[in-house]
């Protein structure tokens, strides 16, 4: 039989047609996740690399452990810190000793029972697991069991993070006897409202949890099942969301409006803000930089509106202060303390002498190459050159430390006003490798450390200082897009790009 | 065509050790730094040189490097500096995902590509123009715009299959299949084309050759002389296309894994290279070695059974 043109396409569209007919006779195979509400899907940017408690991290990386782990303290989604474990904490008159009192009826899921034992072999074994968050334990020099449900925090110097910290990766309660083990790195074993169903989880695919019987607080276990579905790639995320396959999920500005399209809802939070870190404020390699006039011409020769509106999709807000508005060091009158205005940022350049001769080198950071090209451009219109490098590489971090770079751009996180000094102002931030500091600073960071719970509104003095002295060149805090189905209900969580594993709910 | 044999796999031996020796050398400038990207952004000094002395880091390149080769010759590829999971247990869970993928997506390829470009070669004609023009459309498109396009279209469109990978031990054997459809399809695309333009040309190449007249001149079959002789004679190249295509998909497999979200190497590749967690990227490269060797060496064998000419020479 000889088939011509026309038939042999016919054939070809009715092969195809009947091909996808038979594929299409289990449809929806994959997409039954999270359609029951009893349920819940999470796409995940990466699988966490060991569940020992004390390798947990900040933000999206602690999501994970909260569904296995249970912390001395909660942190409400506004930031708000109430009991979970510990049941009432109290620092002594000097702020040098924190005793925390805790729940008496809570188990792990070996069967091991919670108690003071228990908590200060957690911490003990954080303070030397040699954790990405060791720091947050760096200030306690021990812990002491008082009483079976009591233990003291005994701290070498004054920390006011240590409460939150208390919520965060250093809060974490794993079994004891599992502790140090390889068993752990594995499989959780915490006292958390679920447990990893090993048999079910895929390594770097997805992490299934389901309920634990009996757990203490019914008011934190809203599921029955919980599967963690690990989606390095946006597009991947994007695809996944609006197929069904996950419930929520972290987007981007360009995905956001595919996802938007498919009616997916919004919720957006300010985690990091973005921009220009003007490192050698001494001039040891660019001298121009130990100017504070070329560092405030800098800042004023950025149209930070609409760079945010072309550039971002308008997502995020403009602000010239370092700190974020969670951290109590935000003050309005610095939000906008560097105005769009270049015939200052001239005026101030020829005050310094360096008017003509300034050059700044950044490395390029991946992604952001369409925003440098945009600040190169602003930058030359007031007559300095920004010179884009090499992309940073897995080396970056070591490369920082290093003082490779005088200055660069970048995103960074707006912790709490210790987190926050200590990640770009103190002598001891990395973002801070040229350590530069005065007298005057280091006693406004003093007065930080030892203001217990002033210490939010001490930091604005700090805040201010890096303002005027125009140690960085912010542009803005970005919107971190959680984007999520109608199943479900989400509540963004302060300072986390991902809300905590808590604030989801079953929508009515 | 044992000492043959022999004698590839022995070569292939060297070829191993050298791509091993220049990757760790390639990957041990970058290392240094490692400790401090795995503790994070916060790390003391302090930490930071304890978990240097911790990897081994602060050991110079040789010492390293054969200390790495005798594990490895002992069958221990070491554990992932980031996660503490065996590399030899990450290979094992993920190679079966791409080689799954990698080798449907071959037999289709070699299986359609074989049939259309024979045809094509045979018929001429319209049938031809349209594999011509197919051959220039399907190199012109990536294998991920494809998958794109795919998901966008079967997945997110109609409902047919998972826009991601569902593969996981509580599902069933069909799951595997649905999931994998659409990266297989992403993947063969570009080969099918490519492959039946080259079997194309072989073929006509062999289809005017003076052996061709002289049997057509003795009344033998046109059908005899094309499965006889023609397509024998026109194997090698195709398997050398269809072999080069394996070995280019090991690489395109890397973006449609991440598109699909599949558990193979690609992610594990990608991760790794870009953290420079050292020992699983000696386990990745050790795998694309050895996959590159034994099909070169299969490609070869192949040739020498269906075509003794090769055998001689």
């Amino acid at each position: 039989m000889k088939l011509g043109p026309k038939a042999a396409a016919a054939a070809l569209v009715l092969s195809a047609s009947l091909a996808l007919t038979a594929c299409g006779g289990g449809a929806g195979a994959g997409s039954n996740a999270g359609a029951a509400p009893t349920s819940l899907t999470l796409g995940t940017l990466r699988d966490i690399t060991s569940w020992d408690p004390a390798q947990a991290h900040v933000g999206h990386a602690l999501q994970p452990y909260q569904a296995a782990y249970d912390t001395l303290i909660l942190r409400e989604p506004d930031g708000k810190l109430s009991p979970m474990l510990a049941t009432a904490w109290k620092y002594n008159d000097t702020n040098t000793k924190l005793t925390v009192d805790l729940r008496t009826d809570v188990t792990f899921s070996d069967g091991a029972k919670f108690d003071a034992a228990a908590a200060k072999a957690n911490l003990d074994h954080f303070k030397k697991a040699n954790g990405p968050q060791m720091a947050q334990l760096g200030s306690v020099s021990d812990i002491a069991v008082v009483d079976d449900d009591t233990i003291d925090i005994n701290l070498s110097a004054e920390e006011p993070a240590l409460e939150y910290f208390l919520s965060q990766a250093a809060g974490l309660m794993g079994s004891p006897q599992s502790l140090g083990t390889d068993a752990i790195k594995t499989l959780p074993v915490g006292s958390g409202p679920y447990v990893m169903d090993k048999a079910a989880s895929v390594k770097d695919s997805q992490t299934v949890f389901t309920a634990r019987d009996g757990y203490w607080n019914k008011d934190l276990q809203k599921y029955k099942k919980l599967t963690l579905k690990i989606l390095t790639d946006p597009t991947a995320r994007t695809n996944a969301l609006v197929s069904g396959q996950v419930d929520a999920t972290l987007l981007d500005p360009k995905n956001g409006k595919q996802a938007e399209g498919a009616k997916m809802k919004l919720e957006a939070n300010q985690v990091d803000w973005s921009g220009l870190l003007l490192l050698d404020r001494e001039g040891t390699k660019n001298p121009a930089l130990a100017n504070v006039k070329v560092r405030q011409a800098i800042n004023h020769a950025f149209d930070r509106k609409t760079i945010l509106e072309q550039v971002m999709l308008g997502q995020g807000t403009p602000t010239s202060q370092p700190f974020g508005k969670d951290s109590g060091a935000w003050t309005e009158e610095l939000e906008n303390y560097y105005s769009y205005d270049p015939a200052k940022a001239k005026q101030l350049l020829k005050e310094s002498g360096f008017e003509g001769n300034v050059t700044i080198d950044v490395p390029t950071l991946p992604g952001a190459e369409t925003l440098i090209s945009v600040l190169q451009q602003q930058l030359a219109d007031v007559g300095i050159t920004l010179k884009p490098g090499a992309a940073i590489t897995n080396t970056f971090t070591a490369d920082v430390a290093a003082q490779k770079y005088h200055a660069l751009f970048f995103n960074l996180f707006q912790g709490e006003p210790t987190v926050a000094i200590d990640q770009i102002v103190s002598t001891k931030a990395l973002y801070n490798p040229f350590k530069n500091t005065t007298p005057e600073l280091e006693a406004k960071i003093q007065a930080v450390r030892t203001g217990g719970k002033d210490a939010g509104k001490l930091a604005q003095d700090v805040n201010k200082y890096v303002v005027e002295q125009a140690w960085f060149a912010p542009l803005f805090r970005v919107n971190q897009m959680y984007y999520h189905n109608d199943k479900v209900n989400v509540t963004p969580q302060a300072q986390q790009a991902v809300p905590s594993i808590y604030n989801y709910s079953p929508a009515k | 065509m044992i000492k043959f044999i022999a004698k590839r796999l022995g070569s292939g031996l060297v070829v191993l050790f050298v791509v091993s020796a220049l990757t760790f050398t390639l990957l041990y400038t970058s290392s240094g730094s490692i400790a401090r990207n795995i503790l994070g952004d916060q790390a003391t000094p302090e930490q930071v040189a304890l978990k240097e002395q911790e990897l081994g880091l602060d050991q110079p390149l040789v010492t390293r490097y054969f200390a790495w080769l005798a594990d490895a010759l002992s069958g221990n590829l070491g554990a992932s500096w980031f996660t503490s999971e065996p590399v030899a247990s990450s290979l094992a869970t993920r190679i079966p995902v791409t080689m799954t993928m990698v080798f449907t997506a071959m037999i289709l390829i070699a299986i359609c590509a074989a049939l259309i470009g024979v045809a094509a070669a045979v018929k001429r004609g319209w049938v031809d123009r349209v594999v011509q023009v197919g051959a220039i459309v399907g190199d012109s498109i990536p294998g991920y715009v494809i998958g794109v396009f795919l998901v966008t279209l079967l997945a997110i469109q109609l409902g047919f299959f998972p826009a991601t990978s569902t593969i996981s031990p509580e599902v069933g054997p069909e799951a595997w299949v649905y999931s994998m459809t659409l990266p297989v399809i992403a993947l063969l695309i570009n080969g099918v084309t490519g492959g039946a333009q080259q079997i194309r040309s072989a073929v006509i190449k062999q289809l005017e050759r003076d052996y061709v007249r002289t049997l057509r001149s003795r009344g033998i079959g046109e059908r005899e002389i094309l499965f006889k002789h023609v397509l024998r004679s026109a194997a090698p190249a195709g398997l050398t296309v269809l072999s080069l295509q394996l070995i280019g998909m090991l690489g395109g497999v890397v973006i449609i894994e991440q598109i699909f979200a599949l558990p193979g190497m690609g992610p594990l590749a990608v991760t790794a290279t870009g953290q420079s967690d050292l020992p699983v990227v000696m386990g990745v490269v050790m795998y694309t070695v050895v996959v590159v060797i034994v099909v070169n060496l299969l490609v070869d064998i192949l040739n020498g059974w269906l075509n003794p000419k090769v055998r001689v020479s």
